[in-house]
């Protein structure tokens, strides 16, 4: 009840700007401040009386030129019918990488990353999304974490992998990650803000200085990864990926094993601070999923793999 | 069907196979307890949702746990790990259960672990030599294909799982 409520609010957020709290209505509300307050300030009062947004967000979002702020018909258009390309996908989801990597660099284990690559691919190719060129990183931090970005660029931290015991449990968490780039989840987040205007344009290919303007639409640095999305689009990504991994021969089990394992962690563990802001708790994600799965996978069997599973020294 | 019926010796070398470990669980909604890892068998008994079970081994989908004097199998969706019943877990106030519930005892082990903040991902400046380093890592399909098939990984049709059926007719991500 209250999740459909939120999720209704969420759609009307873009033109209400009244849904302090979520965290895409942070985002979109925060667009809205931002780009409103400078074209129509009585018009949008509303808009401002919910929280600002913090100073540092205001900054380098800001700079963008003012000239085509506006919001015209044809952002207008593209935000309630359009669709991005893949090559804008892709670059929208290359700045957000070469961002998160700026903040943590790969773990340097050839062997580690290629046996994620291999094992990434062949779920993704389970997605049945064309188009996309997967690729898989093992980012060198403790938090305990998974990140997708639009255009098939997903990392798991080194933290969240040592907590991992075969390769159905790998499976099932990047098949979380591949569900949020073919439902596009990133990217419905996005195009909403485009909504609000110049910014609808960002990604489109006629852009002089792309990457400033891709940049401009996803906000600093990689800050969109410690938004989250909502928490819909987190439930619906464990149904899904636990579906892509029991259709890649796994056992559907490896992601609730995972949330299993999270769910036993201490609350206050700074590792896992980032992954609870931005995903329901993993309690909650197995209530969820079980209401889901149910008995629909009682007969699926699956390899675990643990032998295979490649553990970081 | 037939798959309800294994042998049980082959199910005795399963379980014992498992990893034999006891571990505190809280069950999440009110479940059955069946006397064999199938919802055909016998119901040993009931259990309610935020009881505490003791976790005593795995096997697919199913957790064997033991509630009082009653020991069975139960969906391992149906069970979280760790002790203290449901605790703000539950089912609405995501954040406050994400910052309430903790376990004291744990707390002093790790708390020397730094993790990734708002402020490292806000302040990140793209980086070029890492993105070509990640790019450089991808695999082909047919690699990736190979290597599945090396462990007898194949591609299997599994349907997809419903999405909850809406207290209401709302938009979300699908009709957006």
């Amino acid at each position: 009840m209250k999740i459909k409520l939120m999720v209704m609010a969420m759609s009307l957020v873009a033109f209400s700007g009244a849904a302090a709290g979520l965290d895409l209505g942070k985002l979109l509300e925060e667009r809205i401040n931002k780009e409103l307050n400078k074209d129509k300030p009585t018009q949008q009062a509303p808009a401002q009386t919910s929280s600002p947004a913090p100073a540092s967000t205001q900054n380098a979002a800001a700079s963008p030129p003012s000239e085509k702020q506006k919001v015209d018909a044809r952002q207008l258009g593209f935000a309630l019918f359009g669709d991005y390309s893949p090559e804008e996908e892709t670059r929208i989801g290359r700045q957000i990488s070469g961002n998160l990597l700026g903040a943590v660099p790969l773990v340097r284990d050839d062997k580690l990353q290629n046996y994620v690559n291999l094992v990434g691919n062949w779920v993704a190719q389970q997605s049945g999304r064309k188009g996309v060129t997967w690729r898989f990183g093992v980012l060198d931090t403790e938090d305990i974490n998974a990140f997708a970005s639009p255009g098939g660029y997903i990392f798991v931290t080194k933290g969240l992998y040592r907590r991992l015991n075969n390769e159905a449990e790998l499976a099932g968490v990047l098949g979380h990650e591949i569900a949020h780039v073919s439902q596009k989840h990133h990217l419905k987040v996005l195009k909403q803000s485009s909504l609000i205007g110049a910014l609808g344009q960002a990604a489109s290919s006629k852009a002089k200085d792309s990457d400033q303007v891709v940049q401009n639409l996803i906000g600093n640095g990689a800050e969109i990864m410690a938004r989250g999305l909502d928490k819909n689009a987190e439930f619906e990504a464990d149904r899904i990926g636990i579906v892509y991994a029991a259709r890649a021969g796994y056992t559907p089990w490896g992601l609730p094993e995972v949330l299993q394992d999270l769910a036993g962690l201490p609350a206050k563990d700074n590792r896992t601070s980032l992954l609870y802001k931005t995903h329901p708790h993993p309690a909650d994600r197995l209530v969820a999923l079980g209401e889901a799965v149910d008995g629909r996978l009682d007969t699926v069997r699956g390899k675990e793999l643990a032998n295979r599973f490649y553990r970081i020294k | 069907m037939r798959t309800l019926l294994i042998p049980a010796a082959a199910l005795v070398l399963y379980v014992t196979a498992a990893s034999a470990w006891a571990a505190p669980g809280t069950v999440l909604r009110n479940e059955k307890l069946y006397a064999q890892p199938s919802v055909s068998a016998k119901v040993a008994g009931n259990v309610a949702k935020g009881a505490s079970v003791n976790i005593l081994a795995k096997q697919g989908g199913w957790l064997r746990v033991s509630s009082g004097k009653t020991t069975g199998w139960i969906r391992l969706l149906s069970v979280r790990a760790g002790a203290g019943g449901l605790g703000g877990a539950g089912l609405g106030d995501v954040v406050g259960a994400a910052t309430t519930r903790s376990d004291p005892s744990r707390v002093v082990a790790v708390a020397g672990l730094r993790g990734l903040n708002d402020e490292d991902l806000k302040q990140a400046k793209f980086n070029a030599d890492e993105l070509a380093r990640l790019e450089g890592l991808g695999v082909s399909a047919t690699q990736a294909r190979n290597y599945a098939g090396q462990s007898g990984l194949a591609a299997v049709n599994v349907p997809a799982l419903p999405a909850p059926k809406p207290a209401q007719p709302a938009s979300s991500w699908e009709s957006n």
